[in-house]
This record gives C-alpha cells, sequence and structure tokens, in this order.
C-alpha cells in the first residue's frame, strides 16, 4: 500500500564483518562437528595407513614405502592366526547365547509386571557399570576358589556374562516402542501365543536384536580386561597385541584391526540403511 | 499352553531364569568370592588362608590412596572433557543431522570397532616425542624445546577422555533425539533467544542423558589401568594398574581383592546416590 | 661362588678354542638315525609334532633376510623333523612367572615345552621348589658335559635335574645419542640425577639388573646384600621416580621406546641393542663405570611338556656349533665350551665382540646378584610398592 512517494527506508546493508560473523556463527556447530568428527577418526586412520607400511626393522613407526604384503600375508607373524580365530570363535559362540538370553530377559522386563522389576533391572545395569578390571577379577577369583581351569571356557563364560547387559538395554529400547496392537490384532485372527510371536513379534523385533548381537560382537572381540584376567594360556586377538606391544607392533596387527573395523562398520551402515529403508516401507504402508 | 495362562506369573521368571542365573553365577557369586578372599592373608609362598583380615581393607585404603584419589580425578577430569567435546557434536547431529544421522552416529561409534590397545597404541604413536604433533607444538612454542607429550597427565587423561567418548555420546544422543523440536519452536514463539531456548529447554531435557553418560564414562574410567599404562609414568599410575600387578604379577591376592572391593565400594556409593536422585527407571531406561 | 664364577668365566675365555667333548663332536656330526623321531634306548616316548618354546624377544639368531625365521631352529627342524613354534612372550621374570602359576599352581600345563627365567629372578627356584617343572630326561642331553664349569650347578637347581642354561648376558645403560643431546650415558649417577634426562630414563622392573649397579656406583656389594646397602640404593631410586627422572619401570619393551627416541637411555641387556638395533645408528650401549651385574637365563620344562622333545632341543643348543650361531646371532654371552672357535668360523668379527667373548676387564667388573635378597620379602614388597606407584 505504499505509493511512490512512501518509500520504506532502505535497510543498512549488513557489513562484511557482520556478514562473516553470522556466516561463522551458522556454520561454527558444523565446523566443530566435523573437527571433533575427524578427532575420533585419526587413530583408526594412523592405524590403517600403517597397515599399508613397509617397516624397515621391527618397529611400524615411521612411514617408509607403500606395500601390499602385510595384507596378503597378514598371517605371517606366528600366533596371529591363531589369536584371531580364536577371538572370532569366542565371539560367535558368546554372542549367540548372550543374545538369546538377553532377548529374553528384555521381553519379560517390557513385557510382563513383576515384583523384582526393580531389581532385575538393576542387576542386569550393574555389570555395564562396573569397572571391568573388578568384572575380571573377581571372575578369577571364582574360578582359583572352584580351581576350575581357566581358558576357553573361561573366555566364554565371562564374555557371556558382560554382554548380556548390553542385549537387554538394546532390545528393551526398541521393545518398549512396540506396538502391541499387532500382536492382538494376530490373536483375535486366531493365532496363538506362540506363533504370534514367532510370526508377528519376532520379525518386527529382528532389527533391534541384530543390533544388540552386532554389539555385542563388537564387544567381544575387541575385550581385553577381562580376558587378561582369565584367559590362561589362551590368546585371544587383544591379548596377542598386548603381547606384541612388549616387543614390536607387526604391521600384520595393524591390518587384522583395519579388517575388522572395515566389516564392522559396513555391517552397521547396511543394518542401518535397511532399517531405515524399512522404516519409509512401513510408513509408507500405514 | 492353558497351564502358562493358568500360572501367568511363571512366563516372566522362565523368561528371566536363565539370563538372571547367567549373571547371579558370573557376576554376583564372584564378587562374594572376591569378599572372601579379601578377608584372606597369606603369601603366594605360603598359600592363602581365612583369617577375617579386615586389616587388608585399611592396608588397601591407606596404601594406595594417591591412586584412589588419582583415578577418580583423572576419570572425572575425563569425563568432564568427554561431555564438553561431545555435547556440541552430539547437539549438530541431532538437530542437524536430518537422513544422515544415523550414519554420522555411526561414526561416534567407530573408534569403537579397533580394538582399545590399538587405539591406544596409535595415540602413542602420533603423540612419539619425536613424532610431527609434538614437533608442530615445540615449533609453535606451546611445548618447551625438550618438552613432550606422552608420559605425562596430559595424555593419560586425554587417552580416557578419547577412549570413552562414545560411552557418553550415545546416552547424551538419545536423549537429544528425543527431544521434539515443536517444544524448542514454541519457546522461541514465545520471544526466547536461541541460547535461552537451548539453556530452559533443550539442556533440561536433555539431562537423563548426560547422567547416564556420566555413569557410563565415569565408572568404567577410574577402573581404567591401560591409559596410564601405555601413556604415562609410574606418577599416573591409577588403581587399576595396582590392582592388575598384584593379581597377575604379584600374585598377592588378598591384598588385589582388597583393592578391587574398595573401588567397586566407592563407585557403589557414587552410584547409588545417583539411583537415589534420578530413579533406577530413568536410569536403566 | 662370585669368585669360581669369575675365574670360570677368564678361564674359559682364554682357552679361545677348546677341546670337543666326544659326545658332543658324534652330535655335531649328525651321527644316529635315532635322532630322528624313533624312540631311544632310554626314551620309551617318542618325539611330539611340535616344540612350544617360549622365550626373550631378540634372544635368538634370525635369518637377516627374514626376521620371522631362525636358521637353528630350522636345522633344529630338519635334524629331527620336529616343527618349533617360537613365541616371543616373556617380557619380564615377574609378569611371566604371574601368567603361568594359575594353571600350574593347579597341576596343569601351560601349552609349552619349553620356558625360559632369569638365574637373577626368585622364580627359577620357586619353580623347582613347587615343583611345576619336569626333570629333563639326561639321557638324551648328551651335550650336557659341554657346559662350562660355571654353569654347572647353581643354587636353584644344583644337580642340572630341570634346567640348561640358554644365555648369559650383561646389564647396563643404553643411550640413544638423538635423545641424551649427543651425550652418552655412562654412569648411574647420570641416569638418575642428570636434569638433562629427565623423564627420559628407564629402569629396570628386575630387582638385581636396576640395583646391581646403584649398588657398586655406592661401593656395595650386590652378592652380599644387606639392609643398609639395600636402602641406600633403594632410596637413591625412590628419589628419581620421585622427582619424576624415571619414565617407567620396563622388562624387555625398553627397546621400543629407545628405538623411537622416547628416552634417551635405559637400563638394558646387552646383547638388545648390538643385535636387536643393529639398524639404528644412534644407539650406544656401555657398562656402567662402575660395573653391573652378570646373569643366566634357563631353559625349563614345565608341567605337562614334553620332556623327550624338549630334552631333545636342549642337546641340541648344547652343541657348540648351535651355540655359537645362537650366541653370534643374539649378541649374548653363550655357557658352552668351544664356543668361540666356532663363532669365529661364523662371522670372524665376533671373537672380538666383548659383548659375546667378554674379556678379563668386563668379567672383573660384574657380578651375581645375592639370591638370598631376591627372596626377602620386605624388600620385594618395597620394590613392588615401587614400581606401582
Amino acid at each position: 500500500m505504499t505509493t511512490a512517494a512512501e518509500t520504506l527506508p532502505a535497510r543498512p546493508r549488513p557489513s562484511a564483518t557482520s556478514r562473516a560473523w553470522a556466516f561463522v556463527r551458522r556454520h561454527a556447530l558444523g565446523a566443530y562437528a566435523l573437527l571433533a568428527l575427524a578427532y575420533l577418526m585419526l587413530p583408526i586412520v594412523v592405524v590403517i595407513v600403517f597397515s599399508l607400511n613397509q617397516p624397515a626393522g621391527r618397529f611400524n613407526y615411521t612411514w617408509q614405502q607403500f606395500t601390499l604384503d602385510n595384507w596378503t600375508n597378514w598371517d605371517a607373524v606366528p600366533g596371529i592366526r591363531d589369536a584371531v580365530i580364536l577371538s572370532l570363535e569366542i565371539a560367535l559362540l558368546s554372542t549367540i547365547v548372550a543374545t538369546v538370553l538377553g532377548t529374553l530377559v528384555a521381553l519379560a522386563l517390557v513385557r510382563h509386571r513383576f515384583r523384582a522389576r526393580g531389581t532385575t533391572n538393576l542387576l542386569v545395569f550393574l555389570p555395564m557399570a562396573t569397572p571391568e578390571i573388578v568384572l575380571g577379577a573377581s571372575l578369577l577369583t571364582l574360578f582359583l576358589q572352584l580351581r576350575f581351569a581357566t581358558g576357553f571356557a573361561t573366555i566364554f563364560i565371562a564374555h557371556v556374562m558382560f554382554i548380556i547387559s548390553y542385549v537387554v538395554v538394546t532390545v528393551k529400547a526398541r521393545l518398549v516402542g512396540f506396538d502391541r496392537h499387532l500382536e492382538e490384532a494376530a490373536m483375535d485372527l486366531g493365532a496363538n501365543e506362540w506363533v504370534t510371536f514367532y510370526k508377528v513379534t519376532l520379525p518386527l523385533i529382528a532389527p533391534a536384536i541384530l543390533s544388540a548381537a552386532l554389539l555385542g560382537f563388537a564387544i567381544s572381540i575387541d575385550d581385553f580386561v577381562i580376558t587378561y584376567f582369565n584367559a590362561g594360556s589362551e590368546t585371544t586377538f587383544p591379548l596377542f597385541v598386548w603381547g606384541a606391544a612388549r616387543v614390536a607392533v607387526p604391521p600384520q596387527v595393524n591390518v587384522v584391526a583395519s579388517a575388522i573395523f572395515v566389516i564392522a562398520i559396513t555391517a552397521m551402515a547396511i543394518n542401518i540403511i535397511f532399517q531405515s529403508r524399512r522404516g519409509r516401507q512401513a510408513k509408507g504402508i500405514a | 499352553m492353558t497351564f502358562i495362562h493358568r500360572h501367568r506369573w511363571l512366563a516372566p521368571l522362565l523368561l528371566l531364569a536363565p539370563g538372571l542365573a547367567w549373571l547371579a553365577v558370573f557376576f554376583l557369586v564372584p564378587l562374594v568370592f572376591l569378599g572372601y578372599q579379601s578377608l584372606e592373608s597369606g603369601s603366594f609362598e605360603t598359600g592363602y588362608s581365612f583369617t577375617w583380615e579386615f586389616s587388608n581393607f585399611w592396608d588397601a585404603i591407606t596404601g594406595y590412596d594417591e591412586q584412589l584419589i588419582r583415578s577418580f580425578l583423572y576419570a572425572g577430569i575425563a569425563t568432564v572433557a568427554t561431555l564438553a567435546i561431545s555435547y556440541p557434536l552430539v547437539y549438530w547431529i541431532a538437530f542437524h543431522g536430518g537422513r544422515w544421522k544415523n550414519l554420522l552416529l555411526l561414526l561416534i561409534v567407530a573408534p569403537f570397532f579397533v580394538t582399545y590397545l590399538i587405539r591406544t597404541l596409535a595415540w602413542q604413536n602420533i603423540l612419539a616425542d619425536e613424532g610431527p604433533v609434538v614437533g608442530f607444538l615445540r615449533d609453535i612454542h606451546v611445548l618447551e624445546p625438550d618438552g613432550r607429550l606422552l608420559a605425562t597427565t596430559l595424555a593419560v587423561v586425554a587417552g580416557i577422555t578419547y577412549n570413552f567418548l562414545p560411552f557418553m555420546a550415545l546416552p547424551l544422543y538419545v536423549s537429544l533425539e528425543q527431544i521434539d523440536a515443536r517444544l524448542l519452536e514454541a519457546a522461541q514463539d514465545l520471544y526466547a533467544s536461541k541460547t535461552k531456548a537451548f539453556l530452559r529447554v533443550t539442556l533440561p531435557l536433555s539431562a537423563p542423558g548426560i547422567v547416564a553418560g556420566t555413569l557410563l564414562t565415569f565408572i568404567p574410567a577410574a577402573g581404567d589401568f591401560i591409559n596410564a599404562q601405555l601413556l604415562g609414568t609410574p606418577n599416573q599410575y591409577m588403581i587399576g594398574n595396582v590392582i592388575q600387578s598384584k593379581y597377575l604379577e604379584l600374585i598377592d591376592y588378598p591384598a588385589a581383592a582388597a583393592l578391587s572391593f574398595v573401588l567397586m565400594a566407592l563407585i557403589m556409593v557414587s552410584l547409588l546416590v545417583y539411583a537415589r536422585v534420578v530413579g533406577t527407571e530413568r536410569l536403566t531406561g | 661362588m662370585n669368585a669360581l664364577t669369575r675365574a670360570e668365566l677368564l678361564r674359559r675365555a682364554a682357552m679361545g678354542g677348546v677341546v670337543v667333548s666326544l659326545p658332543g663332536f658324534l652330535a655335531a656330526c649328525g651321527g644316529g638315525g635315532d635322532e630322528a623321531g624313533g624312540t631311544t634306548a632310554a626314551g620309551t616316548q617318542e618325539l611330539a609334532d611340535t616344540l612350544r618354546f617360549s622365550n626373550w624377544p631378540y634372544y635368538i639368531d634370525r635369518d637377516p633376510n627374514n626376521k620371522q625365521k631362525s636358521p637353528s631352529l630350522e636345522q633344529f627342524t630338519a635334524q629331527t623333523g620336529v616343527k618349533v613354534e617360537y613365541v616371543e612372550d616373556v617380557n619380564d621374570n615377574a609378569t611371566y612367572f604371574g601368567k603361568i602359576q594359575g594353571p600350574l599352581s593347579q597341576g596343569r600345563g601351560i601349552d609349552r615345552d619349553l620356558i625360559v627365567m632369569t638365574d637373577n629372578s626368585r622364580f627359577p627356584g620357586l619353580l623347582v621348589a613347587k615343583k611345576w617343572v619336569e626333570e629333563l630326561d639326561k639321557e638324551r642331553i648328551p651335550n650336557m658335559a659341554n657346559l662350562i664349569d660355571a654353569q654347572k650347578s647353581p643354587p636353584f637347581d644344583p644337580d642340572r635335574t630341570y634346567s640348561i642354561p640358554w644365555l648369559s648376558g650383561i646389564t647396563g645403560i643404553a643411550t640413544n645419542l638423538k635423545a641424551s643431546g649427543g651425550d652418552v650415558v655412562t654412569t648411574m649417577q647420570q641416569l638418575l640425577e642428570d636434569p638433562k634426562l629427565k623423564g627420559k630414563v628407564t629402569l629396570l622392573t628386575e630387582v638385581a639388573d636396576t640395583m646391581s649397579p646403584i649398588m657398586l656406583e655406592n661401593g656395595d656389594d650386590p652378592s652380599k646384600v644387606t639392609d643398609e646397602s639395600w636402602n641406600k640404593a633403594f632410596d637413591r631410586v625412590q628419589k628419581a621416580v620421585d622427582a619424576g627422572q624415571i619414565r617407567r619401570f620396563t622388562g624387555n619393551d625398553y627397546v621400543a621406546d629407545l628405538e623411537r627416541g622416547n628416552i634417551a637411555a635405559a637400563v638394558s641387556w646387552s646383547g638388545d641393542v648390538a643385535t636387536g638395533l643393529a639398524a639404528n645408528k644412534a644407539l650406544r650401549w656401555n657398562l656402567p663405570e662402575k660395573g653391573s651385574d652378570i646373569w643366566t637365563d634357563n631353559m625349563f620344562i614345565p608341567l605337562e611338556g614334553s620332556v623327550p622333545t624338549a630334552s631333545e632341543y636342549m642337546n641340541f643348543v648344547l652343541d657348540p656349533k648351535i651355540a655359537a650361531m645362537i650366541a653370534v646371532g643374539s649378541g649374548f654371552i653363550s655357557g658352552v665350551k668351544g664356543v668361540k672357535e666356532e663363532a669365529v668360523k661364523l662371522d670372524p668379527e665376533s671373537a672380538n665382540n666383548p659383548l659375546i667373548f667378554p674379556d678379563d676387564e668386563i668379567l672383573s667388573n660384574v657380578v651375581q646378584f645375592d639370591s638370598a635378597a631376591l627372596n626377602n620379602q620386605t624388600y620385594i614388597e618395597q620394590w613392588q610398592k615401587l614400581l606401582g606407584a
């Protein structure tokens, strides 16, 4: 409703510095985030880069030259192959057992009301909140007092013990948001509880169980402290690294670590992409 | 089937039984044995016997008070550091991450997938005396010409911070992600500035995440020994180093058990205080 | 005991190329088909497929073109058909013992046929006293006669029922010239008190190795430790730790830090620098001015280790030719007669290497640490407190 005569006063053009400052402020958070992520990635990059290094002597500290030898001969170092295989075996076995046990516990905690709920919650949470050194030391004490030989079995027992808590927490988080109506609908249609569980519930919580299993697997492969106390004369990969660190860490150790990292990240990334796609599909249907 | 229907109360028990049994036998019972062992006396050569040796606890506290205090101090500083570093990062991902949220979160967790030891060894390499980082810091005179980063308190605390960052970041993310953006809009509609909206709305709503993250970071950090061993000197040794050495090198089980118990007890106390303040459901989700 | 050791070592060194004993000669000729995996008249057990051997790092000869291979081990395999699984997982005596005592104390084996521990720690004595080691099959070890007199009867195993010496060595000071600013560190006083080296010095976790040179510098005798001499030396170490002079206490892992330049000076073992770090030109090793200790590592067969296989191997390494390979390859001192002559054939320079064939001057400057002091509970606790603090 302005006429030609009534022009609005021109807004003063912001100065270059204040524009720059506004730009910085807007993107400061993003820039910080990128810096923080770079900081997180730095050691990983170093590990991967040095896996491609051809060390001059025994020590892999300075960059000499690029080589793929370490990757092709990853088991050239005595003991590394057995250590990796043992770690994988333990991780697989303990993850499976812990995931089953943990999922059952999570189901109970979310679906049912019972008196000891608070205590159970606490019991499940405690191992996560106890320093690993206490967990490892106390288990060792148990085995010593019972004169039970430390070795594969004890490592397995220890790993299941501390993975259960993580599984419960992960699965519970997903179960809490679970829509019970689907189950009720299935039962209204004549399915009994087992069939409902098998055909409706399980497929829907499968992603959560899978996430929990992946998490458990990663924790098991990585565990050092608790395994250190309870391994006896067995050597898992982290224990092998500890031993190697006393002498000289061969590049093959970097290779195995990088490989585990790449595989784990890829698996998780696929899981995430898959889940988001499913999520979008589900929204599409609903 | 009808048996279960009639005895509905059995259902949760059956579900819980195997998992809880495992935890009870391999988590609780060992703690009892730990207690038993902490009251023993004797040495490796002469054998151990149960003698209600309460003095073990007193010896543990007085003999290693330095390491105990140091452990809690380092863990505390590291926890604050992880909070400071991860909060803005996680905030950015939660509010500005968009479609890439989960993948970005994966990047935060990524270090987790490289063995803890190797991460710490990588830092040992990065911070080496003759390495690029120290060289650069010497050039710009932040460090003295013969200064170093390794074998210092700074390195140990930095190592702990780095290694436990995901434990702080993840719970923080969970609580920040759940904040409804509309609340923030509402606050701004009510003339709150961005800063005020953050302080009055976002921060309080993220409190459960901060609490959970703090616990998940502080407690394991207090018992850590690897960072001190690889990045520090005996002057930085934490209680974890002492316990480790007493168990596996000195074979002095009663003293080691007593120390573990003292550490555990101190942590339990703080945990119970927190649980009271926050409520177990909030704490354990 | 002390004088005997020195005298015996002197004699051995003076003897130079000496008589090769007859059984040893026969074994060296590769005589006898009963070497290769069959039953001998004495042994009713067969040799195992694999010999599992735990040893210290940098302690065996290595193929210069392939660091993972060892010529002496390969020769053993060629001669007997037994593969060797060689693991360098002994970093320091106390830690290794702590690791193996769990299963051993319950009468179980540790998946090893041979382990190596040092006589200047209390562990060989403990292993024997607790019967955690198997008796050797002496009928398979005729080469035992090749042992120099000084090694024939150690205090922890007077009849050599359980052990055979591997290599001996001397403790000294290694310097990384780049990190130390060009100065070679030659005295414990420099190590412990020179402010230029603050925070760049490591000591060994082994009591005997760290305390001996300090005691000698104090004018005391490490072979006869008294409370007074112990406390005097201990206080010096404690002061250095408190002042931040000492970066850390290490087992064999000082080598990595030294190589990297993170430390300027380390109390270290004679052969490590000589061969383990031959590539790095900035490294030096020398005996402390006032002397230090000499020690011997010994091979034991832990419970459930294969006695025939291990005994066979022990016999193999007691052959002067093999002993020479190992000594020259690792840079340490052999306890076998006739090694010098064989060593010269392998590498003429080696005869002049005082670390492998110590001369009188060096030998008169080293002592063996008092074994009674190793078992003194008070000292042990004090030392551990120091390490853990």
